[in-house]
């Protein structure tokens, strides 16, 4: 009783949570997720092309490049989905506008995080509901009944002395109904954030995050996690993606990070994965072709990955149409077949399996992921 | 670019006014009563909470408590007497919120007008005498919610806040209505701006329309159906927003964009009208539904939703809708009236402040002097209440629940107050309750009655009073 009770209220240990990573700058789909079973593939690549032979296949046409090597073992065990050719339908493929569009949600206000944490059910959730890693909480978050930036623990910290709490429990030990609930399920998480301070992290199942931001910020969110103070989601950044000049040697170590990192995050929380869900995302992809600062321009599809989540099975989402210029949009870039909210819709439904879709993403129809597949 | 090192000089120039910051104030009686009186009340509904010495003003406007409360109520609803120079000389360093015409607005930054506008709205919400123009200024924003993150309405939105919001505020509803149905940030927000008729049989885009009745006017349940959306969205068609040298902003009606039929209005028949003519079609439309029984009530029980109690008691809704019906949704008088029912009277202490509310009322009644920067907004941020970014057209609730997750940052934010630990603000903990004479009589202050025998133990043992009583479950509701 006391569990589904602090459930409701978001902070229990029943809690999911949703990590979302953005990698800025619009990632290469066909970095991310390499079409090495294509012939064309190589055609349109010929400097950045992965080999078939070293490539980490995920299925008879894509694969992880060599530079992902660490997320092997997710794939093999079926642990990560995969995308291609998915995106938002911003025509203007500028990061500005495309990345506002795509953490709207659509052409509306707020963001579909904030939205889906203020709309999902009729309880709201804890005060630790969101958290977004680094300075500045990102436009997905807009509207969320609580979002707290942050860069390290410390701002995470509460600043009442021992004494403080013992007196404020008194003031608060004689409310009843909501108020008092809610006051003790703050109680809850602000015990919790005290052991957090007073002890130190060190990841589980000797994962290594390395010691660059990408790292420690997910570490950040494996021990937040960890401790469930009542964290439902967690945005992360990846910048460094728009790769117009010399793509070949930026790209590697980006794509080496985003793998260590998210493979890191999977070993530290063990079996706490099944209630975590982490979602890649980027506002679009890359043109096919390299130019002739051999990288690539700005264009439309391109590619997400889904990690961990109860009952996740590792698969491949691709309505794929070939790398043939008649098959391109535009200047030469894979079209968006798959709409990103359609890979979100199950996800979210995943953490709350009421919440109203058509409130989250406004005006959007949502279809089948399924469907893709079979395309393909 | 925003750094307040340039402002110590005309801050300087300010202190015989603002007083010194480290000027003696006066000592002041907290309330003495064992429950909330009249006048703190009044203060806790009317304003964002009492200041030091406040309640003792009120009660010095007349012998009898009654009378110098309702003296309290009627001056309150009369902000244009009020001399507010101080608070808008705070104000008047963000630049942003003076810009005119409209596309000057177009030239600065989202985040800088996005910042300007929020930390004036803190701004005002603390320090300006004008409390209840304030405080309808919030129920209005929500009301006509315009969220910042929508489009355009990141540039628009200043300027809605300045031109229609607070001249309306406590104004005529009709007026306000129609402000806000020709502001360039409803029209963005709510899509008006693309509802185009250029031939017969293009669909309108319905948006406006259906919220202006479910929201705005008749309330969700106040008898219209989707054929009158249909037929406002007709009749709204045709407006938009101009583009291109001199024109940018302009609200503009163009014939070719607009349905010029017969449409029928909540049972109410609008002829046919061609050219120019089509643009009455706007003043009819918002004539029927300000005017219609179901808006009085919607308004009413809004009203008394957010000043009396979360489930309004019948009767001040019935008092309330009959004078907004009676004289024309006059606002004053709508609100004097809801101030003088018994409803208002005995409902004490029974709404829970608003994350805003609780922030300023912490600032007010600690008379902290802050720049209301960064760290103000970032508790904003973490309580979900930034003003301006409410995601969905209904604006944010007045009722108690959903802000009931927040404790943790209120708790946070009490404490770091009390140790004068938020930086831009400043809390001179002990000269206050020196001034309120002592800790009990701090309590008295913070809490507008005694303190009970548990408050003061606990106060005591907390080694932050302050901190403590701002934290208090008393604190969090007016």
């Amino acid at each position: 009783m006391k569990q589904a009770k602090a459930h409701l209220h978001g902070n229990g240990d029943l809690q999911q949570t949703l990590v979302v990573v953005f990698l800025r700058g619009g990632a290469d789909g066909l970095a991310l997720m390499p079409a090495v079973g294509d012939d064309d593939y190589h055609r349109a690549r010929p400097l950045t092309t992965v080999g078939q032979a070293e490539a980490i296949r995920l299925d008879d046409r894509f694969a992880l490049s060599t530079a992902m090597a660490a997320l092997e073992p997710a794939v093999k065990e079926g642990a990560l989905s995969a995308v291609h050719c998915v995106g938002s339908d911003d025509t203007t493929r500028s990061h500005f506008e495309a990345q506002d569009l795509m953490e709207h949600g659509g052409h509306t206000g707020g963001g579909w995080l904030g939205r889906f944490l203020r709309f999902r059910e009729q309880a709201t959730g804890g005060a630790l509901a969101a958290v977004a890693l680094g300075q500045a909480v990102p436009e997905s978050l807009r509207g969320a009944p609580a979002a707290t930036a942050m860069q390290s623990l410390d701002d995470f910290s509460f600043s009442g002395g021992d004494a403080f709490v013992k007196s404020l429990e008194q003031l608060y030990s004689g409310e009843t109904g909501v108020y008092g609930a809610r006051a003790r399920d703050t109680f809850d998480a602000l015990g919790r954030i005290r052991n957090l301070h007073a002890n130190d992290y060190s990841p589980a199942h000797g994962a290594e995050y390395g010691g660059g931001r990408f790292g420690r910020e997910l570490r950040l969110a494996a021990q937040l996690i960890k401790a469930r103070v009542g964290v439902e989601a967690v945005t992360v950044d990846l910048g460094g993606w728009d790769t117009h000049l010399s793509q070949a040697p930026l790209i590697g170590p980006l794509l080496r990070r985003l793998a260590n990192g998210l493979a890191a995050f999977r070993r530290d929380l063990g079996a706490a994965m099944r209630r975590t869900t982490v979602v890649v995302m980027s506002e679009f992809g890359r043109r096919v072709s390299e130019n002739s600062a051999l990288g690539t321009d700005h264009g439309r599809g391109g590619a997400m990955f889904v990690l961990g989540g109860d009952g996740a099975e590792g698969r491949v989402i691709a309505d794929w149409p070939g790398l043939k210029r008649d098959a391109l949009v535009g200047p030469g870039d894979l079209p968006v077949t798959t709409d990103y909210r359609d890979v979100l819709i199950p996800l979210l439904r995943r953490h709350a399996p009421s919440a109203d879709m058509a409130r989250v993403f406004p005006g959007h129809e949502p279809k089948p992921l399924g469907q893709a597949v079979e395309a393909a | 670019m925003l750094g307040t090192a340039g402002c110590d000089a005309p801050q300087k120039a300010l202190w015989p006014v603002t007083g010194l910051p480290g000027e003696a104030k006066p000592p002041f009686t907290p309330p003495g009563g064992g429950s909330i009186d009249l006048a703190t009340h009044a203060l806790n509904r009317l304003t964002f909470g009492p200041r030091p010495g406040q309640h003792e003003r009120v009660l010095r406007l007349a012998k009898r408590e009654e009378e110098a409360v309702a003296k309290f109520i009627d001056a309150q609803l009369a902000p244009e007497k009020i001399n507010d120079d101080r608070a808008e000389f705070r104000v008047r360093r963000f630049e942003t919120l003076a810009l005119a015409p409209i596309g000057e607005f177009y030239e600065f930054q989202p985040g800088l007008l996005r910042e300007e506008l929020t930390r004036a709205t803190l701004a005002r919400a603390v320090y300006s005498e004008r409390q209840f123009q304030e405080v309808m200024v919030r129920f209005w924003s929500d009301h006509f919610n315009i969220d910042l993150s929508k489009g355009d309405c990141k540039w628009l939105k200043p300027a809605d806040d300045r031109d229609v919001i607070r001249p309306h505020a406590l104004g005529r509803f009709p007026e306000l209505l129609a402000a806000s149905a020709k502001s360039q940030a409803m029209l963005t927000y709510l899509d008006g701006r693309v509802n185009r008729v250029r031939r017969p049989g293009d669909k309108p885009n319905e948006n406006y329309a259906r919220e202006l009745l479910e929201l705005h006017t008749l309330g969700v349940h106040g008898g219209y159906t989707q054929r009158d959306v249909m037929e406002i969205a007709r009749c709204l068609s045709g407006w938009r927003i101009g583009r291109g040298l001199f024109k940018v902003g302009k609200v503009q009606f163009e014939p070719g964009l607009h349905d010029a039929g017969a449409k029928t209005v909540l049972g109410e028949a609008i002829p046919a009208r061609k050219g120019m003519a089509g643009r009455d079609d706007f003043d009819d439309v918002l004539r029927i539904v300000a005017g219609h029984p179901s808006t009085a009530r919607h308004l009413a029980t809004k009203l008394c939703q957010r000043f009396i109690a979360d489930e309004p008691p019948a009767a001040a809704i019935d008092t309330v809708a009959g004078v907004f019906a009676k004289t024309n949704g006059d606002i004053r008088q709508t609100l004097r009236a809801l101030f003088f029912t018994d409803e208002f009277r005995v409902a004490r202490g029974t709404k829970f402040k608003q994350p805003l509310h609780f922030i300023a009322s912490a600032l007010r009644a600690t008379g902290a002097e802050s720049d209301v920067g960064r760290p103000m907004v970032n508790y904003l941020v973490r309580m979900g209440h930034m003003p301006f970014e409410y995601p969905a057209p209904d604006g944010y609730p007045t009722r108690a629940e959903p802000w009931m997750s927040t404790l943790l940052w209120r708790w946070n934010f009490a404490a770091k107050l009390g140790q004068g630990r938020i930086d831009g603000t400043r809390v001179q903990a002990d000269r206050l309750a020196r001034r309120a004479g002592g800790m009990a009589k701090l309590a008295a202050h913070l809490l507008g009655r005694r303190p009970s025998d548990d408050e003061l133990a606990a106060a005591k043992a907390s080694g932050d009073a302050l901190g403590l009583m701002l934290a208090s479950p008393s604190f969090q509701w007016s």
